[in-house]
């Protein structure tokens, strides 16, 4: 009892009165400092940047643009101004960059935060052709038919990769972004383990220009395999995600003379009225082809003549697992993007005896149904540059974009961090060839970027891709049939595009 | 009238009326009356970090999706993204269908889950996760807190090496888990595989990676259920021992009639943070294998979320959280049987 009293003596009501009035008082002068300082410092976060940012360009005379990116980009910050400067960017002007996530989706997701809340910082974007279109039919890029010159414009729509364009329009045509640099996966090979399957330079040289049929191609590689007892014929990405669906069924598929809606010109759209046809004979025969790869002749759904290369693992690999047993010489072949010609191509991996070719064909473009299906075929990556419309420093932004379509801004970068350029004709210069490892396989880049494939992109692709890459990994794992798999996948489209 | 005595004695001679007022209004107010003036900043403070932002939720949640245009939320829908998502018509927006396939016959149990879709809908999925690892984690962490009441030499380092999983961040858990699992860099594929265990490719299989999930969950989890038992355990009192010793009791009569009743309330608690914790799953999930594989109630919340369906993604998060306070709802009222309340 004692005790009890104490306690209540302790903290009376009176004391607690005293205190709260202490504490609110307290708190309330730290809010009203705390306040003056924010309607000093502007309102809310990009008020800040912005006001930090001005005088900080008072002070050096220097605007910058602000440029988000990735964390390659922003550890090159100093050669991608000397580069924009060379190209003729005003010296008064240096782009910021911000390291954003490696990771593409997480990057959108950023993107979509960002624009949704109207920020007026990053002015610029980097984003990914993959995902460009819904931030364009959102509304939450500018369209750059309004701010470039119009002499720019169609310097883009006519000398870039035709492909990478497309991925930066909208509807009607308007460009709303420019291709920085594309992406183009090719088949990488070892040029050593081919020859002492009896191959020669001259059958490499005709491999590098020349895509092989899938059946040509997977007895190569067997026999080279077998020939030197390494462990596997070839590797892929075959997991649940986003690549499956985007990039390797869509090569097989498309290299089959298959599409998933019909003619390329279906590709973005309109959704809801455009031909589904992921369940006609060429997809199917193109998942039977990829089930002989990893599970041979045994498989009844495989196709007859097609040699078992892969191992089951690629079902469950994306690009960096699938890469380092390549890497690790325990692999004849292997299908990845260009970062990695740069890994495999260097002196301490495979050198010179790192080749690369087109990713080999089903059908020729003639044979197929679909206009832009058939032949070599190379999913199409890469990112472009876009304006954030309520960008702070719009004007120099847009000198920012401008300075990037330079030749010479293009040329540096694709020596300096590897972006490929996205004129096809800079591919023939002298400058690309004589870049480190990379510049030995420009001409095998020219090609897979001629007959690049970009992903069908819409509103509705993110969850469009969910259902391809389930489906596809199905038929690919033995859980479903082909024919069923696609079957099932088509309703899920149908249904997908009706709800929009 | 002591109070008031006191109040005026110590009334303040030069302080202003405003203050004297309060101080007299609080001292006149009765204990209960005091009690919810003390609730009223929590109130007030709760009512703004999560009431209102529940609130938006919900009112979301009656909107529908708005994939184009500048716009990120639809028109008013009212529980149109409910019915759908219940009865199957959202299953093609999502990653994986919310419920499973269900029919219903004249065998027993009535209600039967279609073949397949037991281990790919949101549902099932959560629920599984959460009972087996629910249950799994209270045996273990209680075994565990057995262990760590006992005075031996070295309970100290017994104790940092089990807690030790509970202190690694789920990223780098799951990443452990990933490469274990990974064909060609992980040790254990081939051999469960040569056992006829798991697959080949086993994070790709729904019933393969819900079994490395729950074992992961449970790895780490585990140590949080034995940290709260054994709190428990240290809170009672040894002298019943002693008594029941001098009874002649066995220790397993000393666990049955002593240490189990005291510390039942504990175990019902630490259940109950558990459970709501395996319900919410993700991390784990997303790290180990993917929400496509093992598509949790949250899961589905993230990918709609992450894709711009707003709506939807306000649906499945306030049915997520309706299920959870049904289970809570269940331990409660266990809890108010065995007079934890």
């Amino acid at each position: 009892m004692a005790q009890k009293s104490g306690a209540t003596d302790s903290v009376s009501r009176r004391r607690f009165v005293k205190t709260v009035g202490a504490t609110g008082t307290v708190a309330g002068i730290a809010g009203c400092s705390s306040g003056g300082g924010n309607d000093g410092g502007g309102n809310g976060e990009d008020g800040g940047t912005t006001t930090t940012s001005s005088s900080d360009d008072t002070a050096s005379g220097k605007t910058q643009v602000q440029f988000a990116a990735d964390s390659r980009a922003a550890d090159n910050q100093d050669a991608i101004n000397a580069a924009l400067h060379e190209a003729g960017l005003d010296e008064n002007i240096e782009v910021d960059i911000l390291a954003g996530s490696q990771v593409t989706d997480n990057r959108q997701q950023q993107y979509t935060q960002w624009l949704s809340a109207n920020r007026n910082q990053p002015s610029l974007l980097m984003m990914d052709s993959g995902w460009t279109i819904p931030f364009i039919v959102r509304d939450q890029v500018a369209n750059l038919e309004e701010e470039l010159p119009s002499s720019l414009i169609s310097e883009v729509k006519d000398n870039y990769f035709g492909a990478s364009v497309a991925t930066a329009q909208d509807q009607s045509g308007a460009l709303h972004g420019i291709p920085l640099f594309p992406d183009f996966p090719t088949i990488q090979y070892r040029k050593d383990l081919m020859r002492e399957a009896g191959y020669t330079d001259s059958d490499f040289e005709k491999w590098a220009t020349e895509s092989m049929h899938w059946k040509d191609f997977s007895n190569a590689v067997a026999e080279a395999r077998d020939a030197t007892s390494t462990k596997h014929g070839f590797t892929f990405q075959a997991d649940v995600y986003e690549g499956l669906s985007c990039c390797d069924f869509n090569e097989w598929l498309t290299s089959w003379g298959g599409a998933y809606f019909g003619d390329h010109e279906n590709l973005f759209g309109p959704i809801g009225d455009r031909p589904i046809t992921v369940d006609e004979q060429p997809v199917v025969d193109s998942l039977r082809m990829v089930r002989s790869f990893i599970h041979g002749s045994d498989d009844p759904e495989g196709l007859d003549g097609y040699a078992q290369i892969a191992p089951e693992s690629v079902l469950q690999w994306t690009e960096e697992t699938s890469r380092k047993p390549f890497t690790n010489g325990d692999v004849v072949a292997h299908r990845n993007w260009p970062y990695s010609i740069n890994i495999n191509g260097a002196e301490d991996a495979f050198g010179e005896d790192l080749g690369v070719m087109p990713i080999p064909y089903g059908v020729q473009a003639s044979e197929s149904k679909y206009e832009g299906a058939g032949g070599p075929v190379a999913a199409l990556g890469g990112w472009h540059v876009t304006l954030n419309p309520n960008a702070a420093k719009k004007s120099a932004a847009l000198k920012v974009i401008e300075a990037m379509t330079k030749e010479s801004f293009q040329l540096t970068m694709f020596g300096t961090i590897g972006w490929i350029p996205p004129r096809p004709t800079l591919l023939d210069s002298e400058e690309a060839a004589n870049v480190d490892v990379i510049g030995r396989y420009v001409k095998q880049l020219k090609v897979a970027g001629e007959n690049a494939v970009p992903r069908p992109v819409t509103a509705v692709w993110p969850q469009e891709s969910t259902k391809i890459s389930q489906e596809a990994n199905a038929a690919l794992s033995q859980d479903k049939a082909p024919a069923d798999a696609m079957s099932s996948l088509k309703e899920a489209l149908a249904s997908i595009e009706s709800s929009v | 009238m002591a109070t008031d005595t006191q109040l005026r004695d110590d009334a303040p001679g030069g302080k202003s009326g405003i203050t004297v007022h309060a101080v007299r209004w609080v001292e006149n107010l009765s204990e209960t009356q005091f009690a919810y003036l003390l609730l009223v900043p929590t109130v007030l403070i709760l009512g703004v970090i999560a009431f209102w932002p529940l609130l938006s939720t919900f009112e979301m949640s009656l909107r529908a999706d708005a994939l184009i245009g500048a716009k990120p939320i639809g028109e008013y829908v009212g529980i149109k993204n409910y019915v759908d998502l219940l009865t199957g018509k959202r299953n093609a927006a999502l990653t994986r269908p919310f419920m499973p396939g269900l029919s219903v016959d004249g065998q027993f149990p009535f209600l039967h889950v279609a073949g397949g879709t037991l281990f790919k809908s949101a549902i099932t999925v959560t629920l599984i996760f959460t009972i087996v690892s629910v249950f799994f984690e209270t045996i273990i962490g209680f075994g565990q807190a057995l262990v760590l009441d006992q005075d031996f030499r070295g309970r100290r380092w017994v104790r940092v090496a089990i807690i030790i999983p509970w202190a690694v961040p789920v990223v780098i858990q799951g990443m452990i888990f990933f490469l274990l699992f990974q064909p060609g860099i992980g040790f254990l594929v081939e051999p469960l595989q040569q056992i006829g265990l798991f697959s080949s490719t086993p994070l790709i299989n729904s019933v393969d990676s819900m079994i490395i999930v729950i074992v992961a969950d449970i790895w780490k989890t585990s140590a949080f259920m034995a940290l709260i038992i054994l709190a428990g355990l240290q809170s009672v009192d040894r002298s019943l021992y002693d008594v029941a010793k001098v009874a002649g009791a066995s220790k397993w009569q000393q666990f049955k009639l002593i240490t189990f009743p005291i510390i039942l309330p504990t175990i019902l608690v630490a259940m109950l943070f558990r459970t709501i914790g395996a319900m919410r799953v993700f991390g784990i999930i997303e790290t180990v294998s993917s929400c496509s594989t093992v598509p949790s109630l949250s899961c589905l919340v993230v990918t709609t979320f992450s894709q711009r369906r707003y709506g939807t993604a306000a649906a499945i998060a306030f049915l997520t959280a309706l299920l959870i306070a049904i289970v809570v709802s269940v331990y409660i009222w266990k809890f108010n049987d065995e007079g934890g309340v």
